[in-house]
């Protein structure tokens, strides 16, 4: 089985912004490869003139917030400028049991990498709380160039939404048959990583497509 | 959780609109079903009183699930009643059948071979990114902040389906983006879904909108954004949605077509006065009113009010005393219920047309400047030629009569919708020696001279009792102002008996200002029993009294 890859553009965020970007784009892929019955629920940012669909599983959104918080706690210790976050859905094959190997192998079919280049001088406000525009320093004088950054940040993640959009139409045949069971989303995997080197996103793919089995932080 | 919601593994809510109007698509789903999403935007200098019965519907937008469909044939940008028109999204949906099709991008060559399973699969994956799709254009944005707070806007959405695809304007074509989605194959044919929306909608307003729409709003007389006090007060009041006279002009009108349910847009002031809630009203429709807003027990006068306003100016405007006007059933009974016998009034007080003169002159609810503007909407209604000269003409007329007959039974509804208002403002304007005037009124129109107020009152369904009582109070009321402003009368006439004959009215209208505007029901017990006599006998007063003036 093939895997197709879609890398998302990158998005210049501040520290602050991380948690609703992330949140954002990883449901807005959920909810288009958790193909089970979903009762939709519409989420609008704070931060941002955007609305995005999660799939109302409160199981789902859990899993999500855990990783962003792994994220931004990573993001926190190691302020390297660039920062991926790699969304993975893949079938369990059973194999053949022996005495050293796994069960069970794990076939990628699909992977979003989300890339995030985050901003250096911000200090966190508050560590992982929600943030939101009340925590913008109001009086500063360089408001007009936060607002000019703000909404290209803005219209960023609007094409990034739309770049979801757009692969989900044009790539359908490699997505395996919709399991038939409650579970609402294929099996997925986050995985994290962070480099200040611009080509280590490559590195990741070649070496997940490789191995097929992620090993970082997974 | 419903079977159809696996049908795509959605759950969607209900809607029910939308279902019923695919019907014609399925008749003949080799036609396309073109969806428009249009701006309707008045423009700032907006006149209320010209403006076309169109509004009415604009203000329907609910939902994007729930936009009312709205069947237009034009598509012009600027329509001639001055609103100009945008098709900011255009879907269409095609099902194209094997014969005629080529294949498409999809690359998918196998339809053959197309398992349900896989169709449903692609068919799941293309809901959920229309469902994604549709929140991230603009529209959405506009749609929120239409429905974000019940701040009027000067703009609105609706929603058009066809099954042809109009031309659009050239410019708004040009600048539209496209997107198609890719076509979900199937073993006799595909289907297919574009998408065509203005990337931005920069000319109205996203960035404009919220600035505007108050400035708009405060220059209007009698805005409640206009007054603190009263921004205050219905930002306190339960929401709901009673009608505005600027509603009902152009409510009386408009296309049933297009007629839906009242929008639940909150009205900024509920109880201060109907006017002031201005244009946020134009989607309400009134027939149903009462009986839709029961429970609302404050609601009850006003919706009596408006829809009793709604009415009498209808588009058939007739001086004949028939007790047929086009009112539904419910407001028939409350009309009949609140006022007594018809008056004649010989008195020609309209150039002595003899057609009006059965007609009777509200002295129009005080607040003068909130109504103002809701007179000459009113004669626009009623194709009298309208011009501010003869209004003050009238007005002055009025003023400089007799004032005794001025005052009309037909002032009832609109008395007890002064109710409605603050106490301080009611009985502050009511000592206004000028009325707000001239508001012609075919009072024998709406009442069916067989139904004294008596019995029909005790006959009535309990739901009304209490506007019908009311509304007795404040025909009372009225009618006791009035007599007590007949100085002429009084010199002509036994005075003695005439002063003693009011004494009791001039009790129950003093209960009446004293009440707190909701607080009526002490009011009705009193009134149950004494006001419907009151009020008969005040009529024989006035009748005699006109009598009296004629000779």
């Amino acid at each position: 089985m093939n895997c197709e890859v879609c890398q998302l553009k990158e998005l210049d965020v501040e520290y602050f912004e991380i948690r609703e970007v992330l949140r954002c784009i990883l449901h807005t892929v959920f909810f288009h490869r958790a193909l089970g019955l979903v009762r939709p629920k519409d989420i609008h940012l704070e931060l941002f003139e955007i609305t995005y669909v999660q799939c109302g599983d409160a199981e789902l959104e859990k899993k999500v917030d855990e990783k962003i918080d792994q994220f931004i706690d990573r993001v926190e210790k190691h302020p390297n400028k660039k920062n991926q976050i790699c969304l993975s859905f893949f079938e369990v094959k059973n194999k053949q049991a022996t005495w050293f190997t796994h069960k069970v192998e794990r076939l990628y079919w699909e992977q979003w990498y989300i890339n995030l280049n985050v901003a250096q001088h911000p200090k966190p406000h508050s560590g992982k709380s929600h943030h939101s525009k009340l925590t913008v320093h109001p009086g500063e004088s360089a408001s007009d160039e936060r607002n000019a950054r703000r909404a290209a940040l803005e219209s960023s993640l609007h094409e990034v939404l739309f770049q979801i959009i757009k692969f989900v139409n044009e790539k359908k045949d490699h997505i395996p048959p919709i399991p038939n069971k409650e579970g609402v989303s294929f099996p997925y995997e986050i995985t994290i990583s962070s480099s200040s080197d611009s080509a280590f996103g490559m590195d990741m793919i070649k070496r997940m497509l490789q191995t097929g089995h992620p090993t970082m932080l997974s | 959780m419903r079977p159809r919601d696996k049908w795509f593994n959605l759950a969607l809510r209900d809607c029910p609109a939308a279902l019923e109007n695919i019907d014609f698509w399925r008749q003949s789903n080799l036609e396309p079903m073109v969806v428009d999403v249009v701006l309707v935007q008045r423009p700032v200098n907006w006149d209320y009183a010209s403006s076309s019965p169109k509004v009415a519907f604009e203000q329907n937008f609910l939902s994007k699930d729930r936009f009312p469909v709205v069947w237009k044939s034009d598509s012009d940008e600027f329509g001639c009643d001055g609103h100009s028109e945008k098709v900011i999204e255009r879907w269409i949906m095609r099902y194209e059948s094997k014969k005629g099709c080529k294949e498409g991008s999809s690359g998918n060559k196998r339809s053959s071979t197309i398992t349900s399973h896989a169709l449903y699969k692609k068919s799941i994956l293309l809901l959920r990114s229309l469902y994604v799709t549709v929140r991230l254009l603009p529209a959405y944005k506009i749609f929120r902040e239409i429905n974000s707070s019940g701040q009027i806007r000067s703009f609105s959405l609706v929603h058009r389906v066809s099954s042809s695809v109009e031309p659009l304007v050239r410019r708004d074509e040009a600048e539209m983006q496209q997107f198609t989605f890719t076509p979900v194959d199937t073993s006799c044919g595909k289907l297919c879904i574009s998408l065509s929306y203005l990337p931005s909608i920069s000319d109205t307003t996203s960035e404009s909108s919220t600035p505007m729409s108050p400035q708009f709003i405060t220059d209007y007389v009698g805005s409640p954004l206009a007054d603190p006090l009263k921004r205050l007060l219905s930002a306190s009041l339960p929401q709901y949605s009673p009608s505005s006279p600027f509603g009902r002009r152009h409510s009386w009108s408009y296309d049933t077509r297009m007629a839906s349910p009242p929008s639940a847009l909150p009205s900024p002031s509920p109880t201060y006065s109907e006017s002031r809630t201005l244009h946020s009203k134009f989607g309400s429709h009134r027939p149903p009113i009462s009986s839709r807003y029961s429970s609302l027990e404050p609601a009850q006068v006003h919706t009596k009010d408006t829809g009793y306003d709604e009415y009498f100016p209808s588009p058939n405007f007739s001086p004949s005393p028939s007790p047929s006007p086009p009112v539904g059933s419910n407001m028939l009974k409350v009309l009949l219920r609140s006022d007594s016998a018809p008056v004649y009034i010989p008195a020609s007080r309209l150039g002595d047309a003899p057609l009006y003169s059965n007609k009777t002159v509200l002295p129009f609810s005080p607040p003068l400047q909130a109504t103002r503007p809701s007179l000459s909407l009113v004669e626009r209604s009623l194709s009298i030629p309208t011009t501010a000269g003869k209004l003050l003409s009238l007005r002055g007329e009025e003023t400089a009569r007799p004032s005794g007959v001025k005052i009309s039974l037909n002032s009832s509804p609109h008395k007890s919708s002064s109710r409605s208002f603050s106490r301080l403002s009611f009985e502050n304007s009511y000592d206004d020696s000028e009325f707000s005037g001239p508001f012609v009124v075919d009072d024998d129109d709406t009442i069916d001279p067989g139904s004294r107020p008596g019995s029909s009152d005790r006959s009535g369904n309990l739901g009304m009792q209490h506007e019908c009582v009311r509304s007795q109070d404040a025909a009372v009321g009225a009618l006791v102002q009035m007599l007590k402003k007949a100085p002429p009368l009084q010199q002509d006439l036994n005075r003695s008996q005439y002063v003693s004959k009011t004494s009791r009215p001039e009790k129950s209208s003093n209960q009446i200002l004293d009440h707190p505007p909701h607080a009526s029901s002490n009011v009705s017990s009193f009134s149950r029993v004494s006001g419907i006599k009151t009020t008969s006998d005040a009529m024989e007063e006035l009748k005699g009294y006109l009598d009296v003036k004629q000779i």
